[in-house]
């Protein structure tokens, strides 16, 4: 059998897909019998060759994120999205938030580490886009993992599923069914805690480490939120806070506030510009 | 789907607006269709009847008068179960209001009026199109009933039932109550009901109360449980009770806050639960026993029924999707969501679940859906809503919940208040139903205000449908905001007594603001 052919790309990303990727350890070695890295990061190759696969982590940010999602998409047969930022848009997308203009003389001019500072116009820096883009916003995607980052395993299935040509599954529950707390007053038919105000996580005195969340008056994203991560943070006795996106099912987000991850792909994915 | 298509022209008053004739040419290239005089008259049922079987129609539009007209109407009333006799499922049967809403107040405009009633029958094709069909289930009824409040007419509706063989729970807070005056005049009718064998009393407060017309479950402070095929109420002018009961028993309110009937001339002790009669507050001794009468008979007649049908207007859940975080159960007022804690997955009593849909607009997977009105098709209606254009002047969407909202436009309507044509009507069961996402879909779709036009204060007969659409729709303002978008194209109108149109004018204000708004 002929191997697959991988090419993997960062766009605007803290590398962390890359790294849950590596993360596989020796259970990458049997998968690198059916496929070929033949670009990435890792390996230093600038250009993109042609490949059966093209691997993209992080959001379309600035003129280079897209030249290179769009180069990727000429020279893969297929794309996969790897992580939130290229699903969703990711952490980054919190930057819509702000009109481009904001967001530079805040990081280049009004800085506390900053004198005199001024936005760097040089011709060869690339230029960041108005908004951040989710990869599929940018370019044609074939397959999408969501996830900041999706686990060593998640990756692994979605790999083996494509190499073997089958449909990518991913979960579609949210992420009470995979959370190991107890649930007691959540399934009391009593209104009275739908209306209770939500304290941080830092308010609490104890933080109850078999307990809902949501039981203990802390916003968690977990019933919004798609399961597959492992609960890793709720076991590591943090609110989920949504990083996965929402389920198949759930309405086109509610204007990304639910979903920190996820403003860029929302009905209205930015902020109106005065 | 094989849909038909029944116009009606009102006797003239819808087709003397919208060109009835150009719409039947229209829509009888892609289905059949047949335009009568009414809907009302016993010849068009007839025909409507043999077109349902000659044509093997398995979905049926009504385009004509107000969906309101058939509830509440013994004429719509009988089309309605005609309709069910020839099989046609009720998730299969759409009403496109086009009298009410169309040609009454559109009356100077009926070019724009026909293009516009065309819209509103491509909403209910597509509603019988994405409906499922809902489940039907039939109920023996009990020969009991539990007399609400021990007046007059209560005793004198319970005498009635005792004769006829009823068992006869009465249940207030007091043995009997002061009778204004009456005591002389009841005095026989006390005697009939004193240690009559099928009659109790209960001194007591429900404190649960579930099931359907047929078969009702009370259960009262003191422990006691009670089954009933039917209630009636008669507890005159008791405001503190009415308040009480109003959780459990869900009837529609006057405008001073006590239970009203369906209607005060052709459905006087009738209210919108079907089990559940209601003995209005009289002046009169002779009132009241006629009015006891007719409850008695009315509910004497349900009960002698073999089996009372009931359509199972319910939330489901779709398992795939449902991970078990109990949102559902929070939100459900009637405790109608119930969750397997094992599979982690919800599910729904329906002996408790009113069908209001607030669950669907709470659960954050999208796992709960409303049988009688979709998702897909709340967003499939927008798009056809905005399909229309009108001539000039902003376009609203206009929703208008099926307790209040609803009848207040066809208030409108019936009393000859026009107004722009821009205004578009989406019915939806509850104003809890309402999710945020329909009224982004809205402006997505370029229309230029969001009107929700809901039941006021304490007259959701849901109970919390429409604070709960409150909460959320100020959660929404909030996100809007932070988007610098203003949140004025938003507006939530309270109708009190559920038969003003104050919500109209109301409206149109707003229409005007829009446009200025436009032009600043």
């Amino acid at each position: 059998m002929a191997k697959l052919k991988v090419a993997t790309g960062l766009l605007q990303g803290c590398f962390g897909c890359h790294m849950a990727l590596l993360d596989l350890h020796e259970d990458l070695l049997p998968m690198l019998v059916a496929l070929d890295i033949v670009r990435s990061p890792i390996n230093d190759v600038k250009e993109v060759p042609e490949v059966d696969l093209g691997i993209l982590d992080g959001a379309v940010c600035n003129t280079e994120n897209e030249a290179l999602a769009k180069e990727f998409r000429k020279k893969s047969k297929k794309i996969l999205a790897l992580g939130t930022c290229a699903t969703l848009g990711g952490i980054n997308g919190l930057r819509n938030l702000y009109d481009l203009d904001t967001v530079l003389k805040r990081s280049y001019v009004k800085n506390e580490s900053t004198v005199e500072g001024m936005i760097p116009k040089s011709p060869v820096i690339p230029r960041l886009l108005p908004h951040v883009k989710a990869l599929h916003q940018v370019i044609e995607v074939d397959y999408a993992l969501p996830g900041c980052p999706p686990t060593p395993a998640m990756i692994a299935t979605a790999l083996m599923d494509i190499i073997s040509g089958r449909e990518m599954k991913i979960a579609s529950k949210n992420l009470c069914h995979e959370c190991t707390r107890t649930h007691e007053q959540m399934y009391i038919p009593r209104r009275e805690f739908v209306t209770d105000s939500v304290t941080s996580i830092m308010e609490l005195d104890e933080i109850n480490e078999e307990k809902c969340f949501l039981e203990q008056g802390v916003l968690c994203m977990g019933p919004a939120t798609r399961e597959g991560c492992e609960a890793r943070c709720v076991k590591g006795n943090t609110p989920c806070r949504g990083c996965m996106g929402p389920g198949p099912d759930a309405l086109e987000d509610v204007v990304g506030v639910g979903y920190r991850y996820s403003l860029p792909v929302s009905i209205y994915p930015h902020r109106e510009e005065k | 789907m094989n849909i038909g298509l029944f116009l009606s022209e009102g006797d003239g008053e819808i087709s003397k607006t919208v060109d009835v004739k150009s719409l039947a040419a229209l829509y009888g290239e892609v289905m059949p269709v047949s335009v009568f005089d009414n809907l009302q008259s016993a010849a068009s049922h007839r025909t409507i009847f043999r077109e349902v079987e000659d044509r093997k129609l398995d979905a049926v539009v009504l385009a004509g008068e107000s969906p309101l007209f058939y509830k509440k109407t013994r004429n719509g009333e009988r089309l309605l179960s005609l309709l069910n006799t020839a099989g046609i499922n009720p998730n299969r049967l759409a009403i496109a209001n086009i009298r009410e809403q169309v040609s009454l107040p559109h009356r100077s405009a009926p070019a724009e009026a026909t293009k516009k009633a065309k819209v509103l029958i491509d909403v209910a094709i597509e509603k019988v199109l994405l409906s499922k069909p809902v489940d039907l289930i039939e109920v023996s009824p009990r020969r009991a009933v539990t007399v609400i409040g021990t007046t007059a007419a209560g005793l004198f509706a319970a005498q009635r039932l005792l004769e006829r063989n009823f068992q006869v729970d009465f249940l207030d807070r007091e043995e009997i109550r002061a009778l204004n005056g009456f005591r002389n005049q009841i005095q026989p009718t006390l005697a009939a009901i004193k240690n009559h064998p099928k009659a109790t009393f209960h001194a007591s407060k429900i404190t649960d109360f579930y099931g359907y017309a047929g078969n009702y479950r009370i259960n009262l402070e003191n422990g006691k449980k009670l089954r009933a095929g039917g209630i009636i109420v008669a507890i005159g002018d008791d405001l503190k009770l009415t308040e009480e009961l109003y959780p459990f028993l869900r009837l529609e309110r006057n405008e001073k806050g006590l239970f009203k009937t369906l209607s005060a001339e052709t459905a006087v002790t009738e209210t919108v639960q079907q089990g559940i009669f209601l003995i209005p507050e009289t002046p009169t001794i002779s009132a009241a026993s006629s009015l006891a009468d007719s409850a008695a008979m009315s509910l004497d007649s349900l009960l002698s029924q073999n089996a009372i049908r009931h359509e199972l207007f319910v939330s489901e859940v779709d398992e795939s999707v449902c991970g078990g975080c109990g949102t559902c159960i929070k939100t459900c007022m009637f405790h109608a969501a119930e969750i397997d804690p094992v599979r982690k997955l919800a599910s729904t009593n329906i002996k408790r679940c009113v069908g209001c849909g607030n669950c669907v607009s709470a659960c954050p997977t999208g796992a709960r859906d409303q049988i009688s009105g979709s998702t897909a098709y709340y967003l499939s209606a927008i798009r056809i809503l905005a399909t229309y254009k009108p001539p000039s002047g902003p376009r609203l969407l206009y929703v208008i919940c099926e307790g209040c909202g609803y009848p207040s436009l066809d208030f409108a309507g019936n009393n000859g208040i026009e107004y722009p044509t821009g205004v578009m009507p989406l019915s939806v069961r509850c104003a809890g139903r309402l999710d945020t996402q329909f009224i982004l879909e809205a402006f997505k779709q370029g229309f230029s205000g969001v009107v929700i036009c809901k039941c006021k204060d304490d007259h959701c007969l849901n109970i919390v449908g429409n604070t709960d659409l409150d909460r959320r729709a100020n959660l929404f303002r909030a996100v809007l905001s932070s988007r610098g978008i203003s949140p004025d194209r938003l507006r939530i109108f309270g109708v009190s007594d559920c038969d003003g149109a104050s919500c109209v004018t109301s409206a149109v204000d707003f229409m005007k603001y829009l446009q200025n708004m436009g032009r600043a």
